[in-house]
């Protein structure tokens, strides 16, 4: 039952499930004991943590701002209260005032109790960074939850789905559990729907040697979000490119990220580098993936153990030079419909995609309208950091995190015939939002936004 | 408590608070910025990273930017506080009369102190005002409410109280201490000279005033008072200069590509397809 003294709670993977992805579980009575070691172990690694834990000043303006709290109206999802609850356990084993003051300041003794509510609260958040976005100082929750789904993963504690997808990144290199015949398949099968839907001839080539470029789509795109791949594949077809998707490396995500920093993260990131060392290629282009791509772009240098020495980009990126350039011929009137976009939130906070996703959309649609707020300021779709748990509490705890994006989208009007385009490129934002739009009946279909990218092409 | 209060705490005070503070501080140096988190979209040179943290540090854009009052409250305090302490630095450095000392303008030595007086009595007031505001607002507004802890708004009525009691030194005549008598104070603690037999010392709202701001300069480092570094610490982490890799993927040429009619299946592949 994944629910703890009224509190939420992903179901967790099994202890055999968690030694899969190289964790050993501690047991129950030594995780308070050891969540303090690894605390300080990791306290005096990360600035990051550090200053958000001793900076925050209250103001309290990141709880109307968060979707966390505004869906769900639970204090201990304000952006500060949720930092707080590994902060009271910082002040009262590191701090003078938490040891000296206690409860005065918010200090507080570890237990199992409190182990719980991080397990619970650090995943109700999106580590969407949307709260260091309006914090006056800067502080970064997304950097507190980080470090506590991380010592949770060292205790033994991680989601089965977070699990689940580490365990078969490890062993095919994707999230689905895709092997390589069955991902050769797919993009046959692909091969063929495009050709019959849009009458174009493309391949998509798997492990060529000495390609230029290599691909990284998002595993998702090969059973949910086909248009995506077939798009993608389109775009290197109409472009020329001598391109390919590694076999080994079929997976734009990263849930290191988003549950282990260490061992999981570093070791994703070594995969891909020596797949591009082994297909000699020149460039690594990034396919449509939220968390992924902040994992690549941000997260390689300091990962890599070695000298990075392909140049790491994003299709949309690539895309959106090329149409400045004048070299795509699009014809926006293939995308009739109304249109409205959904910022990926690493995208716009984390990465520097906001212009670019723009440039595409304004070049390749005809009736774009804008949410409120949009851009950098944009809400979460509820779905982000991988917090998609199916299991009924939680799902019902997804519709009430995406209450706020369902407001956003309705207000744009785009759904009211029931024909409107929400686009949404980044895989979990539309694996939360495809569901979504469905229980907020918001008369739209989600798309990425190279699937509209490749519908615009004019190949003659 | 002359001796204790006005001659013996403040050489520790000033070293229990630079002690501290650089304790803070190398608590916070030790670990190391160690994946890039720097906030999109990012400054492309230093000039913009400089603007960006300054108009946060000193204008509170985010604050502007999402909430109004909480803005108002906040840079009325901040302001009143930055002009009170600069107040005293050169209102009691100057005896006042700093304002006569800026040439050009023409003014009187006398009129700098009026000046000085009536600065310090508005700032003042503002300050005791946007504290009680702030406070106000903690404990009425909920999600603010949520977040307090009780040491947030003791903090607030501490200063309540400080400000309080400077505010009546500076109203009321009779209680307040000239600029003159505290001028050779400082003089005289700084050249550690005895200063007990002073005038200034048996002033009772002077004491009071002055023991508490020992207090906070001793707490401060261990306060959140730390904000004032916090901020640009925490800015130096999240605003930092990035430069994307430039664009363009290597051997494409979209043009020769079209011309040879790339993925336009010759008619024999039509057919097949179909």
């Amino acid at each position: 039952m994944p629910e703890y003294k009224g509190m939420v709670q992903p179901v967790r993977a099994t202890p055999d499930e968690m030694r899969k992805i190289f964790a050993e579980p501690v047991p129950d009575e030594q995780k308070p004991e050891k969540a303090i070691e690894y605390l300080d172990e990791i306290r005096k690694k990360f600035r990051s943590f550090v200053v958000a834990m001793e900076s925050c000043v209250k103001c309290g303006q990141c709880a109307e701002n968060c979707h966390t709290y505004l869906g769900t109206r639970d204090p201990n999802n304000i952006p500060a209260n949720r930092a707080e609850l590994i902060r009271k356990i910082y002040r009262r084993y590191f701090t003078l005032e938490g040891r000296w003051f206690g409860k005065l300041v918010g200090a507080e003794d570890i237990s199992l109790d409190v182990i719980e509510q991080w397990y619970s609260y650090f995943y109700q958040c999106s580590q969407c960074r949307r709260c260091a976005h309006v914090c006056p100082f800067g502080i970064d929750t997304c950097e507190v939850t980080f470090i506590g789904r991380q010592l949770l993963h060292w205790l033994g504690i991680t989601p089965k789905l977070h699990a689940a997808v580490g365990g078969a990144m490890e062993k095919v290199g994707n999230h689905t559990g895709l092997p390589k015949p069955g991902i050769v398949d797919t993009l046959e099968f692909m091969s063929e729907e495009i050709m019959d839907e849009f009458g174009v001839e493309v391949e998509f080539p798997v492990d060529k040697p000495d390609s230029d470029i290599i691909y990284i789509p998002s595993s998702a795109d090969f059973l949910l979000n086909p248009y995506t791949l077939m798009g993608a594949g389109m775009f290197f077809t109409y472009i020329g490119a001598n391109w390919c998707i590694p076999s080994n490396v079929t997976e734009a995500g990263n849930f290191g990220l988003l549950f282990d920093q260490y061992y999981t993260q570093r070791g994703n990131v070594n995969r891909l580098l020596n797949a591009a060392h082994e297909l000699n290629a020149k460039k690594i282009v990034w396919g449509e993936c939220g968390h992924g791509w902040r994992a690549a772009k941000m997260y390689v240098p300091s990962l890599a153990d070695r000298p990075v020495r392909w140049p790491l980009t994003h299709v949309h990126d690539e895309a959106a030079e090329l149409i400045r350039r004048g070299e795509l011929k699009l014809n926006p009137e293939n995308n009739p419909e109304p249109v409205t976009l959904h910022d990926p939130c690493n995208y716009v906070r984390a990465c520097g995609l906001n212009d670019n996703m723009r440039t595409i959309m304004n070049a390749v649609t005809v009736d774009f309208r804008e949410m409120n707020p949009h851009g950098v300021d944009n809400f979460c779709c509820g779905g982000g950091s991988g917090i998609l748990f199916d299991d009924p509490e939680m799902y019902q705890r997804r519709i009430q995190l995406s209450q706020k994006k369902a407001d956003q989208v309705r207000a744009t009007g785009v759904g009211k015939d029931g024909n409107g385009i929400l686009c949404a490129p980044c895989s979990i934002c539309k694996a939360q939002l495809y569901p979504m739009v469905e229980e907020h009946e918001l008369g739209v279909h989600v798309h990425g936004l190279i699937d509209l990218l490749a519908k615009a092409l004019v190949w003659k | 408590m002359k001796l204790l209060i006005g001659q013996i705490l403040p050489y520790i005070t000033v070293t229990l608070f630079t002690l501290g503070v650089l304790y803070r501080l190398g608590r916070w140096v030790g670990p190391r910025i160690v994946h890039n988190i720097t906030l999109s979209p990012w400054p492309k040179t230093n000039t913009e990273v400089a603007i960006r943290v300054g108009s946060e540090a000193f204008l509170f854009r985010n604050l502007f930017r999402f909430d109004k009052a909480l803005w108002f409250g906040a840079i009325m305090m901040h302001l009143a506080l930055l002009n009170i302490i600069g107040g005293h630095v050169v209102g009691f450095g100057f005896l006042g009369e700093q304002f006569a000392l800026i040439p050009g303008l023409g003014i009187s030595p006398e009129l700098s102190t009026e000046m000085s007086d009536m600065l310090g009595t508005v700032f003042g007031i503002l300050l005791f005002v946007a504290l009680l505001y702030l406070l106000f607002r903690r404990l009425t507004l909920t999600p603010v409410k949520l977040v307090s802890k009780p040491s947030d708004n003791l903090w607030l009525i501490y200063l309540i109280v400080l400000v309080g009691v400077g505010n009546i030194m500076r109203l009321f005549h009779d209680f307040g201490v000239g600029y003159e008598q505290v001028r050779d104070y400082i003089v005289a603690l700084a050249l550690f000279q005895p200063v007990t037999h002073m005038e200034l010392l048996n002033n009772g709202f002077f004491l009071t005033h002055y023991l508490l701001v020992q207090i906070l300069l001793i707490v401060f480092p261990y306060s959140k008072l730390m904000h004032l570094f916090g901020m640009f610490a925490e800015r130096w982490i999240v605003n930092r200069v990035y430069k994307d890799p430039a664009p363009g993927m290597p051997n494409i040429d979209v043009a020769a590509a079209r011309r040879a009619g790339i993925g336009i299946p010759s008619d024999d592949a039509a057919e097949e397809g179909v």
